[in-house]
């Protein structure tokens, strides 16, 4: 069954690596993830969709993780999901009209253009992006871009992801070297 | 500036540090400057040259596993390094404390495709606790302190630090106040009451209880108070194979090993017990057969330190996470006294029609020397003297010594569990031999894994080791695999007849004594000679070349479905 779990994750080097490592290691599909900052530096918030039989046990594994600060499973909660999609049609002058249609249809915009092409930026559900995307094949030959879905639950107060620990320390021995991934 | 110091001399402090007193390993070019400025530091920590990285790491992990402290191995960039990973990936499955240092290309050519690089902390992810890539001479001392402590906290395991040789040569002021920080590792909690109360309560209305014993109870110091409970309580005990040791097999309550080539009734007494008490376990398939048949009247209570076992192979009814010692004391407290008498006497009524502690081997007509005859023998001796530990390696012999050996005391049983690795036990049995240098380390393997790291008698030799005792249980087959190509595969024994020279001579000629034997009679004179001759000894047993271990729950069966015997001939 697919979840969607959301992770803070430390900002050390390899963290990233070592999560798509124990989930193919642990024969899990892995359907999208998604990496940013979160409001703590030092810190990502990452939504990941997993396909598992035993979201626990994937959980477990997760937090075994050094890097990993927190799992939370938000598949069965309340929660909003939105994912961006970046479309480029391939499409001629005459045709633009038809192109502009379907955008106003579904909230998007066009944010570029060129001689031949339209690039339309959509940010919603997954589901209303595949809508989209499948209007505007049937007018040209597109080329997709998404950034996998971002999750936040409705419920509950607002959250600091924390780093335990003293704060006034010096740098951590990371600090200088090459990201998450 | 008289505080400043090289890299690779911070290295060695933080080891001291740490408290090391020996390290295994061979150098190379990427970890040069660290054995330079090892050299200053040479009455404080030893330095053990092996002859393959494979045997540094073996031979750290059985220091670990025969003191309870980190072991520590060594190797260079490259050929170096990628030659630990199997080790690594032993102490990864059997959660082994093993702190792995290897040298790295330096900063200005990594990611080059230099000379002796390789991404061993990428190769090193999946069979680490943490790993770390280092090109900071500045990052040294606090890395060192949490690659330490990740590797012994909570459920032990193997760390990986990748120094880049830039990172050794550099000149920095040691900051040895770096507090640890790694809010992502959480320390093992408390117990909590509230589930122990309820697992006493399941354990004081069970008729037909069993506590199963695992390797957490050996590596939490629990082996007392595991006997005060049982003692208490009056529940027969099992111990897995790394549970070996945990539990005294001379106690009436002691009923012996489960698994695939566990005994007849303890199988059976899993099959019927009603609470099944799991302590430091993780339910291998070894051990559960085909999992989903595994014990089905039972209500599992497991107590485990890693929350990632509780429920990963079977259902539990009570999970109680947390130390085993910790959790044995709380459980103990909580439980009145109590026995199980009327079920222990069943268990030992179908003990009684099987043999036990009789494999069952069928000696040919010949007077050929038999595993059993070596293992009887080395029985007796072990338990007129004491003062010895057995190191063994993976497969026919290495079920035959957790079968036919009387075992009594925590961390006496070294193996390769998890992973089988083969050519386990001479490297380890070398380490524990220098950890107790007062104590005889037997180790007991056979031809096939023999060979695959036998060099490191070298080792033996050089630092004039003199307490390595190797038994080879020698058949001239790759014998688990060829016994299963008998009893599944029509006999049709592809790549399992293995010939190697006079392991006497070998023995010889690394300048150790070597004996061989093949008759019967010889083998207790032996074994008494090869304990009491002042230095280490190869003992070559030539044994009938088809016996096989029985019982055996062949592969994906339920344990009840065990093969007791040969079939006849």
């Amino acid at each position: 069954m697919r979840h969607t779990l959301i992770a803070l994750v430390e900002d050390r080097p390899g963290a990233l690596n070592r999560i798509l490592g124990l989930l193919r290691g642990r024969g899990l599909g892995l359907h999208s993830i998604a990496v940013g900052d979160s409001e703590t530096p030092g810190v990502k918030r990452t939504t990941v969709l997993v396909d598992t039989e035993s979201v626990e046990q994937t959980i477990k594994q997760l937090n075994r993780l050094i890097e990993v600060l927190e799992v939370t499973d938000v598949t069965n909660a309340e929660y909003v999901v939105r994912e961006t999609a970046l479309v480029k049609i391939q499409v001629p002058e005459p045709r633009r009209e038809e192109i502009r249609t379907v955008a106003d249809v579904f909230g998007a915009r066009i944010v570029g253009s060129s001689p031949h092409t339209v690039v339309v930026e959509m940010t919603d559900t997954p589901d209303r992006l595949g809508e989209m995307i499948a209007r505007v094949m049937a007018i040209g030959a597109c080329e997709t871009m998404r950034s996998g879905s971002l999750a936040m639950p409705l419920g509950g107060p607002a959250r600091r992801a924390k780093i335990a620990g003293p704060e006034d320390t010096n740098q951590a021995w990371w600090s200088q070297a090459d990201g998450i991934s | 500036m008289t505080d400043e110091r090289t890299g690779a001399q911070v290295m060695c402090e933080a080891l001291v540090r740490e408290d090391v007193e020996v390290m295994f390993g061979i150098p190379g070019g990427a970890i040069m400057p660290f054995y330079h400025a090892m050299w200053e530091y040479r009455d404080r920590l030893r330095h053990v040259l092996c002859r393959h990285e494979q045997g540094a790491g073996h031979a750290a992990e059985g220091y670990a596993r025969s003191t309870g402290k980190p072991g520590v191995c060594v190797a260079t960039s490259g050929p170096g390094a990628t030659n630990l990973v199997t080790p690594i990936a032993n102490a990864w499955m059997d959660s082994t404390p093993l702190v792995a240092i290897t040298g790295q290309v330096s900063s200005s050519v990594l990611g080059k495709d230099a000379f002796q690089e390789t991404d061993i902390t990428g190769i090193t992810l999946p069979i680490t606790k943490h790993n770390y890539r280092i090109s900071r001479a500045d990052d040294l001392p606090s890395v060192f302190h949490e690659a330490f402590h990740i590797a012994c906290t909570g459920r032990p395991g193997p760390v990986l630090i990748d120094v880049t040789k830039d990172a050794q040569q550099a000149r920095v002021v040691p900051d040895w106040n770096t507090p640890l920080n790694v809010p992502g590792f959480s320390a093992p909690v408390g117990i909590d009451r509230r589930v122990v109360r309820e697992a006493a309560r399941l354990l004081a209305g069970a008729s037909k209880p069993l506590i199963l014993v695992g390797h957490g109870v050996i590596i939490s110091g629990a082996a007392p108070e595991l006997l005060a409970f049982a003692e208490r309580t009056g529940i027969p005990v099992i111990t897995t194979l790394h549970g070996i040791g945990a539990f005294p097999e001379d106690h009436p309550l002691s009923i012996g090993m489960p698994g695939m080539h566990g005994w007849v009734h303890v199988n059976r007494a899993i099959q019927e017990c009603d609470v099944l008490l799991s302590i430091g376990a993780r339910f291998d398939d070894r051990v559960t057969g085909k999992a989903s048949t595994f014990a089905p009247r039972a209500r599992i209570i497991h107590i485990d330190i890693d929350p990632s076992e509780i429920g990963k192979n079977v259902k539990v009814a009570v999970a109680i996470v947390g130390d085993a010692r910790a959790a044995l004391c709380a459980l103990l407290d909580e439980m009145q006294p109590r026995n199980a008498a009327i079920w222990l006497r069943n268990i030992r009524e179908t003990q009684a029609t099987h043999q036990h502690r009789q494999p069952y081997l069928r000696r040919p007509d010949t007077s050929e020397l038999m595993p059993h005859d070596v293992y009887a023998a080395l029985n007796s001796e072990l338990n007129g003297r004491g003062g010895y530990r057995v190191v063994t390696d993976v497969g026919q012999h290495q079920m035959w010594a957790a079968q036919l050996i009387e075992w009594r005391r925590p961390r006496t049983h070294i193996t390769s569990g998890g992973a089988g690795t083969m050519g386990f036990a001479v490297p380890a049995a070398m380490g524990a031999a220098i950890a107790h240098p007062d104590e005889t380390i037997w180790a007991i393997v056979g031809d096939g894994g023999f060979q695959m790291t036998n060099q490191e008698l070298a080792t033996i030799g050089q630092e004039g080791i003199k307490n390595v005792k190797v038994a080879i249980v020698n058949n001239g087959y790759l014998g688990m695999v060829r016994q299963w190509q008998q009893l599944f595969e029509g006999k049709r024994y592809s790549g399992t007849p293995l010939s190697g020279p006079s392991f006497a001579g070998l023995a010889e000629a690394y300048g150790l004594r070597g004996i061989t034997v093949d008759r019967i009679e010889d083998a207790p004179g032996a074994i008494r000679a090869a304990w009491d001759h002042d230095g280490s000894v190869v003992l070559d047993f030539r044994v009938e070349r088809e016996a096989n271990v029985f019982p055996l729950v062949p592969p994906g069966l339920s344990i009840g479905e065990m093969i007791t015997r040969e079939a006849p001939a």
